[in-house]
């Protein structure tokens, strides 16, 4: 769907996308991960041709966005939806009106008031399809009864729900989400990521989410790349990355910086092992018991998995590494904070 | 003395209103290549954006009496006359137009990227995005900076008195002034205020209604 070749991206002189190459297929939930000042929502753009790029391929359902004239541009982005941070939807529209807006752009005579359209004949069907297309998304995204209101009144949730339609309003193969849930509180992105992995199964439409949430990218990404300053620093699937040792590097462990001196252990729990009771069979086999220091037990798509960290005395640490061994459990030994 | 009011009361209306009409249209229209050319634009030009930034300021520099005498040929050729109300709306308009361009320019740059951004996103054309996003979004912005540049043409009206322009401002310094007359100074001055107190309330009225 996506095709991404050794892209090189300047602003200025200042390299901000440094050799990236991956590829999105039909049908998946493709995540960008990284801090703030990664280059992700850049990236986003260059799929899109929002942003310019210096070298390298960017090949959007077989099309070279660097190379599209404006008229071949416009249908690309036709093609493919956008959701922001801020929503960005039009204040002085109300719902109806913002959903229906990218349906008029393309309309063949939307400039003309309708009274106009009217006396020239023309318009009218396709008036009627605006807005039965446009109440099928206010329904899909639950906010048929709100179509009325002033996006001013909105919630977050429901202004992020109305972009999600105003997005899916050409019908676009791909989705792409800048940041999308990160103005959002908890349980209003949890709703909202719910609705974008609704959609992806039923429209089997390809989303690419750039976020810096670790929870988003965790609950529905099936394949990630990791951005660091630029560069693609992990690309795989996302299980795996969060379950191998160091798969996320520094990135999954900046919540747990302060850990106690001594050794610390990382415990992963991957599908296989989570039903079990580890720490406590290890605590009750080996005699021992250990402080657990830090960890995280989170849905990945649709399992709970995770991690613990426990924090082993050094006289005992050649005990438990053998007992791990043996278990044939994934771990890893932290460096000392 | 009433009928003196009343006489160059709908002289300053006379002028006001068409100098609004038109430096709007034209401030408006300059204004739209502004922010087509300028540093952030949809078609960024800085050798354009230069020139017009540099037309717009040099006018604005006039003093308003200096450029109105500067333009008499001007306006002789436009208006046919070179003194009464009509011709003072020449100067008028021409002076308030950069004045103009600016006050809607600073309403569109006001207009959230982002917004822009996402009509770019689903394939609008540069004039659906300036037009039926951007002017769209700024409209209650630009009504209440339409309201300044009428009180600010009502200000200039009264120095077009000085080319024969009538209105309330020359029979305040004619009358008043020169004549000694204080109750017809007073009187138009008293005009002066309530119509400048009409044209702003019109424009707030007007500004909450479109929000």
């Amino acid at each position: 769907m996506i095709e991404v070749r050794n892209l090189v991206k300047f602003y200025q002189s200042e390299p901000v996308l440094r050799d990236l190459s991956f590829s999105v297929a039909p049908g998946e939930i493709f995540g960008v991960v990284g801090q703030s000042g990664a280059g992700k929502s850049t990236l986003l753009r260059c799929f899109n041709g929002l942003e310019p790029y210096q070298s390298g391929s960017v090949q959007v359902m077989g099309r070279e966005v660097a190379r599209l004239r404006d008229k071949e541009l416009k249908e690309l982005r036709r093609d493919m939806g956008m959701i922001f941070q801020n929503f960005c939807l039009m204040n002085r529209k109300n719902v109806f009106e913002n959903v229906a807006f990218p349906l008029r752009v393309w309309e063949s005579h939307p400039a003309l008031p309708k009274r106009v359209r009217r006396f020239l004949g023309i318009g009218e069907t396709a008036d009627a399809r605006t807005r039965a297309r446009v109440m099928e998304l206010l329904e899909l995204v639950g906010l048929a009864d709100k179509r009325f209101e002033r996006v001013q009144n909105l919630s977050g949730g429901q202004k992020q729900r109305v972009g999600i339609a105003r997005a899916l309003a050409l019908n676009p193969k791909i989705l792409l989400c800048d940041e999308a849930t990160s103005a959002l509180d908890p349980g209003t992105t949890l709703d909202i990521l719910q609705l974008l992995q609704d959609i992806n199964a039923h429209f089997r439409l390809t989303l690419v989410v750039v976020t810096h949430q670790m929870e988003v990218v965790k609950r529905i990404c099936h394949r990630l790349l990791l951005l660091d300053k630029g560069a693609g620093l992990r690309l795989g699937r996302t299980e795996d990355l969060f379950l191998s040792p160091g798969g996320m590097g520094r990135f999954a462990d900046e919540e747990y910086a302060r850990l106690p001196s001594g050794v610390n252990i990382r415990l992963l729990f991957p599908r296989e092992i989570a039903r079990q009771a580890v720490i406590a069979a290890m605590a009750r086999d080996l005699g021992l018991s250990f402080p657990i220091v830090g960890g995280k037990l989170e849905h990945y798509i649709d399992d709970v998995l995770g991690f613990l960290i426990i924090n082993v005395p050094e006289e005992n640490l050649d005990t438990v590494y053998g007992y791990l061994r043996e278990k044939n459990l994934r771990w890893e030994a932290l460096d000392d904070a | 003395m009433l009928e003196a009011l009343l006489g160059a009361l709908s002289e300053t209306l006379y002028m006001v209103f068409f100098a609004t009409l038109f430096s709007s249209i034209g401030g408006f229209g300059l204004a739209i290549f502004l922010i087509l050319t300028g540093p952030h634009g949809l078609r960024p030009r800085p050798g354009i954006y230069a020139a017009l930034d540099a037309v717009v300021n040099l006018l604005r520099s006039f003093p308003f009496m200096i450029l109105m005498i500067a333009l008499i040929p001007f306006t002789r050729t436009v208006a046919g006359v070179a003194y009464g109300s009509t011709a003072a709306i020449v100067p008028l308009t021409v002076a308030a137009i950069p004045f103009m361009a600016r006050l809607v320019e600073g309403s569109l740059l006001e207009v959230d990227p982002g917004v822009v951004e996402a009509a770019r996103s689903f394939g609008a054309s540069d004039g659906q995005i300036i037009f039926q996003v951007m002017v769209r979004e700024a409209m209650p912005s630009i009504v209440l900076n339409v309201a300044v540049l009428a009180i600010a043409l009502l200000g200039y009206s009264a120095m077009a008195g000085a080319i024969g322009g009538g209105g309330l401002g020359a029979l305040a310094y004619n009358e008043g002034y020169i004549r000694f007359r204080a109750d017809m100074m007073l009187g138009a001055v008293a005009v002066l205020i309530l119509v400048v107190q009409c044209i702003q309330i019109c424009g707030n009225r007007i500004y909450k209604k479109l929000r």
